[in-house]
């Protein structure tokens, strides 16, 4: 059957929009320079979901990179020029954020990659970044059981927010210890470590409580939990789930105040939401908005300028921003725009910054070694520190790394 | 205690989704698949405005939706009345609108309502919290009051008259249009109401209504069109099933049993030698007609 005139003025129209939206990802950025070219500016690829459920802390991580960019472009930038970067949105779909991993290293010769905010979807880059020999970088706190060549960790890593948090709250609060958690890989690697932590601190795990993702209705899971009778809660319901389980758990009286209470519902991203059931809580960070040091404060300062921000900065904007300039660092010690120098280099690398002084990635699971802090929740999302708890190594190796 | 307290809250939840998607689908022959996008409208009408009481923001999410979903049957679902699937994919796309547009004005972000009723109520021993007994009752209430109006008055009879034959309610002298409007409306402020009731319960988010939508098809696919009753008993089957699992199992386990028995019953139904079955016990239940 011939295709009618409407329908081929459709599918043209169609084409024509697609090719103008992949021009409109190139985000203005020039598509001929090479990675590795001499003489050419270095380029960054960034995946990020910048639409969807995950969006908020993918427009935060941007915001971060942005003006860590902005910061190493005002002094001079990589090896003379100017760093350039696109910035694509993976809507936190892994097969989006693989093809666009592919996209930015074939098409736009980027020299490095940075971004992702979930665990599947770093995964699936990295995989990506591995096979191409390409260093990618991302943010985003937590860490997986395997590890890549080519991938490097900005965020806290499990063991560094456990190491410290959970013998602190065994010894004020008591051994018993609860674990709830929304029910995907990661929370359950969660789970391996604060059993491995609790252990070694005394502690006993009294109860275990998984729930698939998207539940609405949290009655059983409390009861369980609240049974148990345990000292302390360590929670990894992440997303919308974490409210909901927080507003029902407080709604049945499980988070009484003698209850040592961590973990993922405590991170900034949820305080607007659950600002009463956190406040005065203390909570393991590697970045606040408090952190008293020069070069965080005009970070602070800039960003809330720049982006017209009131609420408290999130912890993976500090991350991306420090995070970066880490990487471009790397790429300046290596003098070209190869990726595989660079990646070197990105293992060799000591780097001081408000995360820490000498802050260097750890060969055998490519974790960013700097400092931790410990910081008490105030009114208003103040994550004020009380503790710098010094830098909390995390050598435990991983399958993948040499 | 609190297992039976369990069920009659989740029950509120569903009972309201499911009534009025089903009587959504008894006047326009349609599943509205907007149904958990309308809740969460109404869960973000009581989540933003403050500075007034929980009630009366519950009460301004009813008023302020009556209009829109005027609209909505008006300019987007008479056209496309003739086919059932472009209907329903209407409703859809309203769906996505109002997911999107929330995502636009309120960001992706989380938001929580504080508790109207604070503290916990003792039941028999059993102390409960007060909000939570609070929902599922005015739900209850509210879904009782619903079945009233749908078989002791003239509207009611209509509902169901135009439910049974559409073609044979309009020659005896009903207007269909309007009873679609008004199905259309009633049965999407179900759900408006719906979602601000339980939202200090839930995470208020723009993709809130997505997760109420599995529960409430499962019971709509037990009930009878137009037999509105057996739409809430299917929401309560489905609630009790849901939170007995739970009770009893882990909660992934509990999911995955409550899909395997709910698709195992729909299939098991849909045998030509069960639903004759079925036909025969409700002859003899109902009653013969003088």
């Amino acid at each position: 059957m011939v295709p009618s005139h409407s329908y081929s003025r459709a599918a043209v129209a169609t084409t024509a929009a697609a090719a103008l939206l992949s021009l409109a990802a190139c985000s203005g950025s020039a598509v001929s320079s090479a990675a590795g070219d001499a003489g050419a500016p270095l380029k960054i690829g960034v995946v990020l979901p910048l639409t969807g459920p995950v969006s908020e802390t993918g427009k935060a991580l941007q915001r971060g990179f942005e003006l860590g960019v902005r910061k190493v472009n005002d002094s001079g930038g990589v090896n003379g020029k100017k760093v350039e970067y696109v910035v694509t949105d993976d809507a936190g779909d892994p097969a989006t954020s693989t093809q666009l991993a592919r996209k930015l290293i074939q098409q736009d010769r980027v020299s490095m990659l940075f971004g992702t905010i979930t665990g599947d979807t770093a995964e699936a880059v990295s995989k990506v970044a591995n096979d191409s020999e390409v260093p990618f970088g991302t943010a985003i706190l937590g860490d997986n059981e395997r590890c890549f060549r080519y991938a490097w960790g900005f965020g806290e890593s499990t063991r560094q927010i456990l190491l410290p948090s959970v013998p602190e709250l065994i010894r004020k609060h008591g051994k018993r210890v609860a674990i709830a958690g929304s029910d995907y890989n990661y929370p359950h690697f969660y789970a391996g470590i604060v059993k491995e932590v609790a252990k070694s601190a005394g502690g006993t795990i009294v109860a275990e409580e998984y729930s698939p993702l998207g539940q609405t209705d949290w009655q059983s899971v409390i009861t369980r939990l609240k049974d148990a009778k345990p000292d302390v809660l360590l929670s990894m319901v992440v997303g919308a789930d974490a409210v909901a389980f927080s507003k029902q758990g407080q709604q049945f009286g499980l988070f009484r105040s003698e209850l040592g209470y961590d973990g993922a519902p405590l991170d900034a991203d949820y305080y607007p939401a659950l600002s009463d059931l956190v406040n005065g809580r203390t909570h393991i960070v590697r970045w606040t908005d408090r952190l008293d040091h020069a070069e965080s404060k005009k970070f602070v300062t800039d960003y809330r300028a720049a982006y017209k921000w009131t609420q408290p900065i999130p912890e993976v904007a500090g991350n991306a921003y420090f995070g970066v300039q880490f990487f471009l660092a790397a790429a300046g010690k290596a003098g070209r725009n190869d990726p595989k120098a660079i990646n070197s280099e990105i293992g060799r690398m000591r780097f001081d910054s408000p995360l820490g002084k000498g802050t260097y990635f750890e060969p055998a699971n490519h974790l960013l070694q700097a400092d931790m802090l410990e910081t008490t929740i105030g009114p208003g999302g103040a994550y004020a520190v009380t503790r710098n708890l010094g830098q909390i190594t995390d050598t435990v190796a991983k399958q993948g790394c040499p | 205690m609190d297992v039976l307290l369990a069920i009659v809250g989740q029950f509120g939840l569903y009972g309201l989704l499911t009534l009025g998607v089903a009587i959504i689908f008894a006047a326009l022959r349609v599943v509205n698949l907007a149904q958990g996008d309308l809740a969460m409208t109404g869960a973000y009408v009581v989540a933003t405005v403050t500075g007034a009481a929980f009630g009366w923001r519950v009460l301004l999410a009813l008023v302020l939706c009556v209009l829109p979903l005027m609209v909505i049957e008006r300019a987007l679902l008479r056209r496309p009345l003739a086919d059932g699937l472009a209907t329903m994919l209407v409703t859809w796309g309203v769906g996505m609108a109002l997911r999107q547009g929330a995502e636009l004005l309120f960001t992706s972000t989380s938001r929580s309502v504080a508790d109207p009723v604070g503290g916990t109520v003792e039941l028999l021993g059993t102390p409960y919290p007060a909000y939570r007994l609070v929902a599922g009752l005015v739900a209850v209430v509210v879904i009782g009051a619903v079945l009233l109006v749908t078989y002791r008055t003239g509207w009611g009879l209509t509902l169901r008259a135009v439910a049974d034959n559409p073609t044979m309610a309009a020659l005896l002298g009903t207007d269909p249009r309007r009873m679609r409007i008004a199905a259309f409306v009633a049965g999407g402020l179900l759900a408006v109401l719906a979602g601000a009731l339980y939202s200090p319960l839930l995470a208020v988010n723009p993709t809130m209504g997505f997760g109420l939508l599995v529960p409430m098809f499962f019971a709509l696919l037990f009930s009878r069109p137009g037999a509105l009753g057996t739409a809430v008993a299917a929401a309560f089957l489905v609630a009790a099933l849901a939170v007995l699992l739970r009770t009893w199992l882990t909660d992934t386990l509990a999911d995955v049993l409550f899909y395997i028995v709910v698709i195992g019953t729909a299939a098991l139904r849909s045998r030509s030698h069960v639903r004759r079955l079925l036909s025969w016990s409700r002859r003899i239940l109902t009653p013969a007609r003088p």
